[in-house]
Order: C-alpha cells, then sequence, then structure tokens
C-alpha cells in the first residue's frame, strides 16, 4: 500500500488527556477513517511511522446530536484507535506527525 | 550563576556570565506548571493538561521567554551588585552558534553570554557656589517704547488720497500693476496687478521704489533694476529687467497720535499703550539675558568638569546629529565645501558638540539627581498647554498627541528638567547685576550662538529639538540665518 493511502486510513493523532495518560502504557491514540479494519491500522502505523504494532483496538464514538439553527442535526461519527506497540518500540506524535 | 569580569578599561565593562543548564530548566518547569494550571487546550479540560506535554509540545517557545529572563535578571544582577551605573542599556551578546542556542533551547547546554556596557563616569560635582555670574540687565528706556511705538503705528496707520497731480514721497503707498521683463521676454512671477506697495520698505528689489518717488496717480513708469546677484531664483539673479509700471492711485499716510494708535490698538489711552509696550519689552529684555545667564551656566560647567565620556553616548549623539546634517545638506543641496570647510573638519567639529551635549547631559543629570529636583506633574502640564498654544487651532491634538506618547512627554519633560537644574545653579551662585544697552546684549547673545552650540538633554535619545538647532547652527559663519532660527528655537525650547 502507498503512504497515500495510509495517511487515508490514520486522520491524526487523538491529543486529549486520556491519549496521553495511555502513552505511559506505549499506546498511541488515532482517530481512524470509520471504514478502516484492525489490518488496516496496524500495517498503517506501521508503514507510516517504522514501528511494530503489538495490537489495535478500535471504537466508534457516535455522532453528538446538536442543533443548528434549531434544526437537530447528527454529528458524524468518530473511529478511534488504540495501538499498543510492541515492547522497546517508542513513538511520539503529540507534535505533529 | 557565574560571573566573571573580563574587560574593566576606563569606563568599559564587560562580564561573561554563564547560567547554567540545571536552572534553566527549573525555571522552564515553573513556569510551565503555572501554564498548566490555566492552559486552555482543545482535548484537555482546562488546567488538566499535563506539564510533559505541555514541555513537548511548548517547551522550545517557553524556554525562549525563560532564557530572556534569565538574561534580564542576571544582567540586572550582576549590575546591582556591583553598584555600577551604565550610562545605558547594557548589551548583551549571545552565542552566535546556532548548535549551541540550539542545545539551550532544548535545556542541555549552559546559557552564556557577555555583558557589556560602559558606566556612567564617576566624578566630584564640584561647588558651585563659587561660580560668579553676571545676569546683564538692560533697563528699559524710553526710546525702546517710542521705537515699538512707531512700528505699531505704522502697521495700523491708515492712508487718504494724496492731493491731485502731486508726486508720491517716500512713505506714501502706491496701489500699482506692473509687468517685468528680461531682455524684453515676460518672466515668470514678474507679473501682478494693483499690489499696495509703501515706498521705501524695501519690500522689493533695491532700487525699485527710488524709482517711482515722484510718480503721480495715473503715470506710467519705466523701472530699471537689476536682479541682485543673491536673489533666491537662480535664473534671474544678477540679471536686468525692466518694469512697465502703471501707478493707480498715490496714498499719504495719516499721522496718527499716540493716542489714536491706543484706541485703534482697543487700549484705554496713550498711557496704557506705553506701559504695556514697556512690560513687553521688559519681558523680551529678561528673556534674553536669562537666555544668556543659562549659557554662561552651562558653559561654566563644561569648563568645570573634564572626565571621560561613555563613548557610545557620544557616538549615539553625534550620530543624531550628522544625520540631521546630512539630511539638511541634502534638502539645500549643499556641500562642505560651500561651507568653507571639509567633511573631517566638520566630523571634528561635530563630535567636539556631541561630547559636550553629553557632558552636560550628564553633569546636569547628576547635579540634579543629588539635589532632588524634580518636575512636576504641573510643570508638565503648563509645559503641555505652552507647546499646544505653538499649534494655533491643533491644540487637542497635541495635547492628545502627548498624552498617548509617553516618549514625546519625556521630551518635553527634557528641557524643563535642564532649564531647573541651571536655575538651582543660579540661585546658588554669585550673580552680580550687570547693566548693559539692548545693542551689547543682543551683541553678547548673538556671539554666543556662533561659537557655541548648546542644546543638551539628558535624554540622550531625544534629538529632534537639537538637531533642528544645530543644522542652523552649522552656518554660524554668516550671522544672520544661523541667528534667526536658533533664536527661534530657543524661544520654543525655553519656554518653560
Amino acid at each position: 500500500m502507498s503512504k497515500e493511502r495510509f495517511y487515508n486510513i490514520i486522520r491524526g493523532p487523538a491529543i486529549t488527556e486520556k491519549g496521553t495518560l495511555v502513552s505511559e502504557k506505549n499506546q498511541i491514540v488515532f482517530n481512524v477513517a470509520s471504514r478502516a479494519t484492525k489490518p488496516q491500522i496496524k500495517a498503517a502505523v506501521e508503514g507510516l511511522f517504522g514501528v511494530k504494532v503489538k495490537a489495535v483496538n478500535t471504537l466508534i464514538r457516535k455522532g453528538k446530536s446538536r442543533r443548528f439553527r434549531g434544526i437537530p442535526t447528527i454529528l458524524s461519527d468518530v473511529k478511534k484507535a488504540y495501538v499498543t506497540l510492541e515492547e522497546g518500540h517508542r513513538l511520539d506524535v503529540t507534535t505533529g506527525l | 550563576m557565574q560571573v566573571t569580569e573580563v574587560v574593566s578599561d576606563g569606563l568599559k565593562r564587560e562580564f561573561k556570565v554563564v547560567v547554567n543548564a540545571a536552572q534553566l530548566d527549573r525555571d522552564l518547569d515553573t513556569k510551565l506548571k503555572e501554564l498548566a494550571g490555566r492552559a486552555n487546550i482543545r482535548g484537555f479540560r482546562p488546567g488538566k493538561v499535563p506539564v510533559p506535554h505541555l514541555r513537548r509540545v511548548y517547551g522550545k517557545s517557553v524556554m525562549a521567554d525563560v532564557v530572556q529572563q534569565a538574561i534580564d535578571d542576571t544582567s540586572k544582577k550582576v549590575v546591582e551588585e556591583r553598584s555600577l551605573k551604565p550610562a545605558y542599556q547594557p548589551e548583551v551578546k549571545l552565542p552566535e552558534d546556532r548548535a549551541e542556542v540550539e542545545k539551550i533551547m532544548e535545556g542541555k547546554g549552559d546559557l552564556a553570554y557577555s555583558l557589556s556596557f560602559e558606566i556612567i563616569p564617576d566624578f566630584d560635582i564640584q561647588d558651585f557656589s563659587g561660580i560668579e555670574l553676571s545676569r546683564h540687565v538692560v533697563a528699559v528706556e524710553d526710546s525702546h517704547v517710542e521705537e515699538a511705538l512707531d512700528r505699531l503705528a505704522a502697521q495700523s496707520r491708515g492712508f487718504t488720497a494724496r492731493e491731485e497731480g502731486k508726486g508720491a514721497e517716500t512713505g506714501d503707498r502706491l496701489t500699482i500693476s506692473f509687468v517685468g521683463r528680461i531682455d524684453g521676454e515676460v518672466f515668470e512671477n514678474g507679473t501682478a496687478s494693483d499690489v499696495p506697495l509703501v515706498l521705501g520698505s524695501g519690500q522689493f528689489l533695491p532700487g525699485f521704489e527710488d524709482q517711482l518717488v515722484g510718480a503721480k496717480a495715473g503715470d506710467d513708469v519705466l523701472v530699471k533694476v537689476t536682479f541682485p546677484e543673491t536673489y533666491g531664483v537662480a535664473e534671474l539673479a544678477g540679471k536686468p529687467a525692466e518694469f512697465e509700471v502703471k501707478v493707480s492711485a498715490v496714498e499719504v499716510p495719516e499721522q496718527q497720535s499716540v493716542e489714536e494708535t491706543a484706541a485703534r490698538l482697543g487700549f484705554e489711552n496713550g498711557e496704557k499703550l506705553k506701559e504695556a509696550l514697556k512690560s513687553r519689552i521688559g519681558e523680551e529684555f529678561a528673556s534674553m539675558s536669562n537666555m544668556k545667564l543659562k549659557r554662561d551656566v552651562l558653559d561654566a560647567l563644561d569648563k568645570a568638569y573634564n572626565f571621560e565620556l561613555p563613548s557610545k553616548l557620544v557616538e549615539a549623539e553625534f550620530a543624531g546629529i550628522w544625520r540631521e546634517l546630512a539630511n539638511e545638506m541634502a534638502r539645500s543641496g549643499k556641500s562642505f565645501a560651500d561651507e568653507g570647510t571639509t567633511e573631517e573638519e566638520a566630523q571634528k567639529e561635530y563630535r567636539a558638540i556631541a561630547e559636550r551635549r553629553v557632558r552636560l547631559g550628564l553633569v546636569l543629570g547628576t547635579l540634579g539627581e543629588r539635589e532632588n529636583i524634580q518636575v512636576t506633574d504641573q510643570e508638565m502640564q503648563k509645559a503641555l498647554l505652552d507647546r499646544a498654544s505653538q499649534f494655533p487651532g491643533q491644540g487637542k491634538q497635541v495635547i492628545d498627541f502627548y498624552r498617548k506618547n509617553p516618549r514625546a512627554l519625556v521630551e518635553l519633560r527634557g528641557p524643563i528638567f535642564e532649564q531647573k537644574v541651571v536655575d538651582f545653579i543660579v540661585s546658588k551662585a554669585k550673580v552680580t547685576e550687570k547693566p548693559v544697552t539692548r545693542e551689547e546684549l543682543q551683541a553678547l547673545v548673538k556671539d554666543e550662538e556662533e561659537d557655541f552650540h548648546y542644546g543638551h538633554d539628558h535624554e540622550h535619545d531625544h534629538d529632534h529639538d537639537h538637531h533642528h538647532h544645530h543644522d542652523h547652527d552649522h552656518h554660524g559663519h554668516d550671522h544672520d540665518h544661523g541667528h534667526d532660527h536658533d533664536h527661534h528655537h530657543d524661544e520654543g525650547e525655553h519656554r518653560t
């Protein structure tokens, strides 16, 4: 797969309180494309950052409902991936990809 | 923090200051922690951003602040610990090597920089109570009043038509129209119609008015004059010209008594007018003699003190003068050769001026500090109003300008402070009154303007007023020119 494809899968790092918290367990949180599968995410992270991935856990955070000018709207869903790296591999994405 | 003195030569001081990395790191940490308490970053609840995260993301920019802060603090401390008085803001030189700077920013390298400055020369304030000064006093004489009265009368007097058929005499007012020609060609600005001209007033070219004496209303006169060599318009200078003049009216000045003049000017009677004139002339004399006195004081100070000057200050002052001078010369299209001097000579001359200014600035500043001379708000207010009144109709803008520009206010403060210190010295000095005539006083003031160069504030970065002054001093060799401008300038500055 080309790098371009990888970037289509991984939208960016989720720099949040929880994101920084789990980084101590050698895990990194990414926002990923909602159609992306775990193997795809694993391949993308390994391909982009040159690290070995031990496991990928994903979740879909459902879109929140908002009212825009009184009309109820539903925001799009977000898929996140908790990527655990193999021992000895480190990755710091907080300062940008 | 380790400090080593590298240079201590005359007034120059240079220190090498090293702040170690651990110290910087600690400072960075405190700063980050402080920041973490209120940082509001997306993805984090306010104040919940972990410090390590902040450090990774913002470490560098915060470090720059920390380094800046460290430099400020330490340089201040260096100066304070040794109780030195820098003459200007110390110069900080950081390592030029990029890699080294990078290392400091990452908190790995020690921050080492050099601090160089010159100290204010240490000099003893001499006892100036022994200074002997003379105040030149001019008594207002009747003749001065008469003179002023005549001038006033001339300005305000009326004219009546001269009897039919009689020729004009000097002092008469003619109404003329003329066409000027050079070699038969009409030249620019040489034509006018219905211009009032008082014979003998010297308004027109030399010889022009003389040839109109004896002209009657309705006469046509051909006036032949030659433009003087020094005429302002180069193409016309030195050329002979002919003017076809048509005299349309000849009027005689009305004889006016003192009473009439007074009435015309809105005074109750002649006596009142005379009194007003007298007090005004008195004030003029007083301000002239004050100016002279101030100069004497400054001269005396300049002579009394001779100490090494911080070269940077002199340099800055000189650069200011020089720049202004260069501008002036570019504007007037003059070269040094025109002024009968060479560039080097002029440089030398102006360097001396710069030194004098710096020296006097330092002396006055120190003196003022020691004697605790302060410029009160009231005085500032007054100076502000004075300044505003110099621009009629724009007073409000002027005041606003000063309100908004504290720097400009400082400029305003300089001369007041200076004046107060001088006043103080005068009050302590032995002042003898010395009666002189008006002509003598005028000559004295004029002399001074030629020989010496004044203006020195102790805000050294405040120049524009002064340079103005100096430009014209440059023409000091030619009396009138220099005098006019300087005089004007001085009035403006010392009206405090």
